[in-house]
């Protein structure tokens, strides 16, 4: 009886020339990718040295997970092989993604294993042993077959999945039609080319290579074992059934081979040089991400303040910026973007990599942006922050955050886009209005230009005195920030807010004329320095306050105290008022009556995105019996109200439209009475919106304490209130 | 070319200023001190002078509350080098006073221009500029918005009434009060400004045997009395429309409510 052995022949039909072919092919392949690799990875070492140690760091006390301290490797792995990040609010690209990049895995191991058993086990055990051996055989062979057929069906839908929807989309975030528009036009071209190169080359050698494998059933004559081969014999079955002999099959074989085979390694080739190279730097980006260098930025680390060069950067920002898949989520979300500014996330990120890569000498086959006139990241020489990224570009962001949040491979946006502000601040290129901010919070503490003393004067009009936490001790001490102190609108809400806390017992005090600007945006801006200084004036005062914890007003000063601050040796919790107010309502029952109403609540950037509070202010809501009708963008996709980061103090004119405006747009679709804020820049910044977009009368902006003393009140009159709704 | 600019010191203006107890002088104990903006520009123009004609700046001003802060600053700037006037300078110096300190420091010094502010809060008329050309004997001009210079001659931009501007050629050296520079004051970033006061040194300069004659006495600072035509309305906007309407037709300026 004639012993079945379940396997199939390497290297079937060719010749031995066909075999040197194949091998001097395959190793120049090689060679150039690896080139390409090393280049890469040296433009990388070129960086400032990765940070390593915070994986290791010691923690302060107070740091929070995914906030101030690093996203775990455990984790990013965990993500990485889910595809977590990039199903995040779009889980058909990310399901089809999922399949291709399992896949695409599997497939890799599928040739690992084969090259292992042929080149290496085959050829040691030819020169050393006495006969080859292959473990390419038998159930081994079988499982191969069966397992690997399933990876090239992953691929096949995944990748189909991807091109279809891509060729269906009308979205702005694939037109690759960019934020600033040089004087002299640009042309995407080669981009829009290099993707479907991508597309449409992988699915190619994926098809070619499902054909062979049906090809050499159908030309073996369907060996039953082969059946394991599940679609590569249902095809070769499709295949004989319309007539394909097997002789023309081996025919066919052939020439489908080379095809498949020149494409493949034409491929390996092409990656370091192309926007395939995310299939390495991505995962590689997300495993060294510091989801807290956006909350805690970095000092200015360098003989000179913000970047420069090449060698300014760090080796993981320049990893990240060849991470970028140019997917456009950041595009679409990004407030200065939608609002006309000429800033986009990701053409800052593509500018930033064409310029980094010429810088060392690197090139792309087709994935870059051309110029008829060199400009911008096409500029021989001038100044990173100024000619190659434009000033304009740069006070855009209102480091709102939400593309380090979309991004779904874990590049941060925000800490680059600061130091390269800095660079700006430096040499004194910025806004009249943003200057006359600066110098008023380097000699007045706040950016109003006022004096220190006025700081308090919204108190005069209590009817009570609030305790001064420098003379006496309290268990709050309450940190208001500029606006809620300076501002004639937001007085009536310091008011409240101190009237509410005061009836419900809770030991709070101030700190008058010793508070400073907290400088959360004043760092955001650029101006270090001036950051520290104020760092330093508020540390001295809180040293003489007694008091066991912090709130805030301002979300904005929430996050730089309650992330930064420790940094600089605040040991103290902080808070925001929201979690001060549920606290003291949520242990006090029917200390709210039930107001009704339909209301919407707008997270601020600082509170929710940055820190995570986004049920606090949600609850305090429905405790005032309010019904809560969520605007399509909450908690982590809130959008900007677009003062952040500094741009308060900047001009607005360049905007078509203020992402406040389209903000109460987006509110005014629900058909809510109130729209509910927690930050008193929000409560300017919609308040004025209310007016621009014509929804006077008809939608009102409140702060959530506005809500919360109302229903507090109601309880206090014993009316009806809590009938009503 | 070499550049002198007078800095000084002003109380600040958001402040809520107050006359101190011998009622000829502002409460000077509780009020923050910052740079006569007018000076700023004086500096700013001295500065685009270097970078257009090369020089040095030289920044020069009476020892006075947080003047160091100025200082330090110009240095951050720019300016090449910082001097304080020390001596019996006591609450609020006299322009003439002032004047005379600076004029006696600059004689000695190398000098092409000679820039200060075109005034101050507390010398609205502008004589600084003015006592110091004719304490160093050297021509003067006032309210210069902008200085190029040729040779040994400087063109100088003046703003005059009905919003006419003039040219005029005058030979160095030369005195001058700027209204405002070619370009608004640069900013200079808190972290320069602190690295100029760990590295850099103010120098100074004790001052010794001026004399600045006759100087007028103040006999009496106040803030200007309310005239008691002012009267503040109050109420709801209906009921303050409706008064500022009655006060109309009480003045004549509109017609009676039932007239036609």
């Amino acid at each position: 009886m004639l012993t079945v052995i379940e396997t199939r022949q390497i290297f079937a039909g060719e010749t031995r020339l066909e075999r040197v072919v194949f091998y001097l092919a395959s190793f120049v392949a090689i060679l150039i990718f690896f080139v390409g690799l090393a280049f890469r990875v040296r433009k990388y070492f070129a960086g400032r040295p990765l940070d390593l140690s915070r994986f290791r760091r010691k923690h302060l006390d107070r740091d929070l997970l995914g906030i101030t301290r690093p996203v775990p490797v455990s984790r990013s792995i965990h993500e990485i092989a889910s595809n977590g990040t990039v199903s995040k609010r779009n889980r058909g690209v990310g399901l089809a993604h999922l399949a291709l990049f399992w896949g695409f895995l599997g497939l890799l191991a599928a040739t690992t294993i084969l090259s292992l058993d042929y080149d290496v086990v085959g050829n040691l055990t030819r020169i050393f042993g006495h006969h080859e051996l292959s473990f390419f055989t038998g159930h081994f062979y079988l499982a191969y077959n069966a397992i690997f057929d399933l990876a090239g069906l992953a691929a096949l839908v995944g990748l189909v999945g991807l091109i279809v929807r891509r060729a269906r989309s009308t979205s702005i975030a694939l037109d690759y039609k960019r934020a600033q528009i040089p004087e002299d036009g640009y042309s995407r071209a080669r981009m829009a080319a290099g993707d479907l190169l991508f597309a449409y080359g992988l699915l190619a050698i994926l098809v070619t290579g499902i054909l062979i494998q049906a090809l050499r059933i159908d030309a073996s004559r369907f060996p039953p074992y082969e059946r394991w081969t599940w679609m590569g014999y249902a095809i070769a079955s499709a295949m004989h059934g319309i007539g394909i002999s097997s002789t023309s099959a081996a025919a066919i074989h052939l020439w489908i081979w080379w095809i498949h085979i020149a494409m493949a390694l034409a491929f390996v080739a092409y990656i370091p040089w192309s926007k395939a190279i995310h299939i390495m730097t991505a995962p590689a980006n997300l495993l060294v991400r510091d989801s807290s260098a956006t909350r805690r930025l970095p000092a200015n680390n360098l003989d000179h303040p913000g970047y420069r060069s090449l060698d300014d950067f760090t080796s993981k920002e320049l990893l990240s910026l060849d991470a970028c898949t140019k997917c456009g989520r950041c595009h679409s979300v990004c407030p200065a973007r939608t609002g006309g500014a000429p800033l986009s996330p990701r053409d800052l990120i593509l500018d930033l990599r064409q310029w980094a890569d010429r810088s060392a000498g690197l090139s792309m086959v087709l994935d870059w942006e051309q110029r008829p006139t060199a400009s911008g990241p096409l500029v021989a020489g001038g100044r990173l922050a100024g000619d190659v990224i434009l000033p304009a570009t740069l006070w855009s962001c209102t480091t709102c955050m939400a593309c380090v949040e979309i991004c779904p491979v874990g590049i941060e946006h925000v800490p680059t886009i600061v130091s390269l502000r800095r660079s700006l601040v430096d040499e004194g290129t910025m806004d009249p209005t943003l200057q006359s901010a600066l110098e008023n919070l380097a000699t007045q503490g706040n950016s109003f230009g006022k004096s220190a003393r006025m700081r308090a004067r919204w108190a005069k009009g209590l009817d009570f005195d609030l305790v001064d936490a420098r003379k006496q001790h309290v268990e709050y001490l309450w940190f208001l920030g500029d606006f809620a102190s300076f501002d004639e609108r937001l007085g009536e809400i310091s008011r409240i807010l101190a009237t509410v806390l005061r009836d419900a017992g809770v030991s709070f005090g101030i700190l008058f004329e010793d508070e400073r600007n907290a400088g959360n945006d004043v760092r955001r801006v650029g101006e270090e320095g001036l950051f520290e200084m104020l760092v330093e004036q508020n540390l001295a005062a809180f040293a003489g306050a007694d008091f066991d914890k912090i709130f805030t007003t301002d979300p904005h000063s929430f996050n730089t105290l309650r992330n930064e601050y420790p940094v600089y040796g605040l040991d103290k919790p902080v808070l925001h008022y929201s979690e001060v107010l549920l606290e003291i309502m949520e242990t006090n029952e029917g200390a709210l009556a039930n107001l009704g109403g339909r209301v919407t609540y707008h997270d601020p950037c600082y509170l929710g995105r940055y820190n995570r509070i986004f049920e606090q202010p949600r609850r305090l809501v429905e405790l005032a019996g309010c019904e809560l009708v969520e605007m399509p963008r909450n908690r982590t996709n809130s959008f900007c109200c677009g003062a952040g980061g500094g741009r308060i103090w900047m001009d607005d004119s360049v905007l078509t439209e203020r992402p406040s405006e389209n903000r109460m747009r987006e509110a005014a679709e629900l058909g809510v009475e109130q729209f509910v804020v927690a930050c008193p820049k929000d409560y300017v910044m919609f308040s004025d919106a209310v007016k621009t977009t014509g929804n006077e009368g008809r939608i009102k902006v409140v702060d959530i304490v506005e809500l919360v003393a109302e229903a507090t009140r109601l309880v206090g009159a014993g009316s009806a209130g809590g009938e009503q709704g | 070319m070499n550049i002198i600019v007078a800095m000084r010191q002003l109380a600040d203006l958001v402040e809520e200023l107050e006359v101190d107890s011998s009622g000829t002088d502002i409460d000077r104990e509780f009020v923050k001190f910052v740079s006569n903006e007018w000076d700023e520009a004086a500096l700013e123009e001295a500065l685009c002078l270097k970078e257009a004609y090369g020089g040095t700046v030289t920044v020069v001003g009476i020892e006075e509350v947080d003047f160091h802060q100025t200082l330090h600053a110009a240095l951050a700037k720019g300016a090449d080098r910082a001097v304080e006037l020390t001596g019996d300078f006591e609450g609020w110096i006299p322009t003439r006073q002032r004047a005379a300190a600076l004029a006696w420091f600059i004689r000695e010094c190398d000098f092409d221009l000679v820039l200060t502010g075109v005034q101050a809060a507390d010398d609205l008329n502008g004589q600084l500029a003015g006592a110091i050309g004719a304490m160093l004997g050297v021509a003067h001009a006032s309210v210069v918005t902008n200085i190029s210079v040729e040779g040994s001659e400087a063109h100088i931009t003046q703003e005059l009434g009905g919003g006419v501007t003039s040219v005029s050629r005058a030979r160095l050296p030369l005195v001058l009060g700027v209204q405002s520079a070619r370009q608004a004051p640069r900013y200079v970033p808190i972290s320069r400004i602190r690295q100029v006061m760990a590295e850099a040194t103010i120098e100074k300069v004790p001052v010794t045997g001026e004399s600045f004659g006759n100087t007028p006495q103040v006999l009496r600072l106040y803030a200007p009395e309310a005239s008691g035509t002012a009267t503040m309305l109050e109420g709801k906007p209906k009921e303050v429309a409706s008064a500022i309407y009655d006060v109309l037709v009480a003045k004549g300026v509109a017609g009676s409510r039932k007239g036609n």
